[in-house]
């Protein structure tokens, strides 16, 4: 069943067969019955889990553990790792074909002389033009869309926490989600046409640095343009362990996260701070840093 | 002079403070983290066409670099024109 959560305002399915209580995996809101909505799309595919509850709690402590000491004093008090949920988040993988063509300015460094006590230097200027056919393998994009914005809450701790082994992914069945939740997605290919379009000319930019290698003064590209000649995409269920802290304040309303790839272990993280103490600290040490410095040049 | 003394010592330690704090702040909070898709994504392409023209030369700059050197920020888009000449 899928859920409309009145606490944080995701779209949660949650398998109830196997469930007893319905919760948010963003925000731990327990759902009542009116808040239940009607099911998303099914995926295409499924990544099951490799890492276990333990390991990923494992690294959740670990990663908190060396944040510990200007974390916020709530969030310390609250932290209890074993709560990490197992949650399946929407992403379509994309395979693409594609034609990049960039233009710019490129200089050449011809000579460096100084005078009266500066540096000068003479250089050629180029106008240069490139164009790269190339196919990209298993891009993955956010297909929820309060996921998708990297901007808000701390979702770009998600972003991070990419790439998973998607060649390793199943044929979606329902008996993988035994346990777990999942996030419904809301975005479709006409919906992520854009976000395409702007990685692959991102990926363009990266591969074409090999070819600009000889202006060693820099290259200023000054247009660019991408011509996607075919796509194929799968929506895919991707496997992440997930921690989430909601911290809310006069001020600001956060949810931080700590993720775990559910492939790979890789762990990242928001820890929220106790920003007075952190300032105390500044403030101390480098007005500390300071003096020892005025010391030294003194002295020495 | 005293207070020119003063000023410059302060703007020096407001620069340690600020680079103090942004560093932890990114380690606690991690806000400039995201995946490096253009790294990490399997790329198959053909050979870059390529044109390099000269067309004009730089004398006795003081400049180091480029300006607006954006060679490295992949993710910084430009102006969206398609360049005709490269095939």
């Amino acid at each position: 069943m899928s859920f409309h959560c009145t606490g944080c305002g995701a779209d949660v399915t949650i398998n109830t067969q196997n469930a007893l209580t319905a919760r948010c995996h963003w925000c731990r809101h327990i759902f009542g019955i009116n808040e239940q909505i009607p099911n998303g799309a099914v995926p295409d595919a499924i990544l099951p889990f490799r890492i276990a509850k333990d390991n990923a709690v494992a690294r959740i402590s670990k990663f908190v553990k060396v944040r510990s000491f200007f974390a916020l004093s709530a969030f310390k008090r609250a932290f209890s790792p074993e709560n990490v949920v197992r949650v399946y988040l929407p992403y379509m993988v994309v395979d693409a074909s594609a034609c990049a063509r960039l233009s710019g300015r490129g200089e050449k460094q011809t000579r460096r002389f100084e005078r009266d006590k500066k540096t000068y230097y003479d250089a050629d200027i180029y106008h240069i033009e490139r164009r790269l056919d190339f196919t990209v393998d298993d891009l993955i994009l956010e297909s929820s869309s309060q996921r998708n914005n990297l901007e808000e809450h701390t979702n770009n701790i998600i972003n991070s926490i990419l790439p998973f082994d998607t060649k390793n992914a199943l044929k979606w069945d329902a008996s993988y989600m035994v346990d777990a939740t999942s996030e419904k997605r809301d975005l479709n290919v006409p919906q992520l046409q854009s976000q395409l379009r702007d990685q692959l000319l991102s990926v363009a930019r990266a591969q074409l640095l090999r070819t600009i290698q000889q202006y060693d003064r820099g290259v200023r590209w000054e247009q660019e343009n991408i011509e996607v000649k075919g796509t194929r995409w799968i929506s895919m269920y991707l496997p992440v362990w997930l921690y989430a802290y909601h911290h809310h304040t006069e001020n600001e309303e956060l949810t931080h996260y700590i993720a775990v790839n559910g492939r790979t272990g890789e762990t990242m993280g928001s820890v929220p701070i106790q920003k007075w103490k952190l300032t105390v600290f500044t403030v101390v040490v480098s007005a500390a840093l300071l003096a020892a410095a005025s010391w030294a040049m003194r002295y020495l | 002079m005293i207070y020119v003394k003063f000023i410059l010592l302060a703007l020096v330690w407001l620069a340690i403070s600020s680079a103090i704090y942004e560093r932890f702040y990114r380690r606690y909070r991690n806000t400039d983290k995201s995946h490096a898709f253009e790294q990490k994504t399997i790329v198959r392409s053909q050979p870059a066409g390529c044109v390099d023209l000269k067309i004009n030369e730089i004398e006795a700059t003081e400049r180091s670099r480029i300006a607006g050197d954006n060679a490295h920020e992949f993710r910084d888009r430009v102006l969206d024109k398609p360049s005709k000449r490269a095939t």
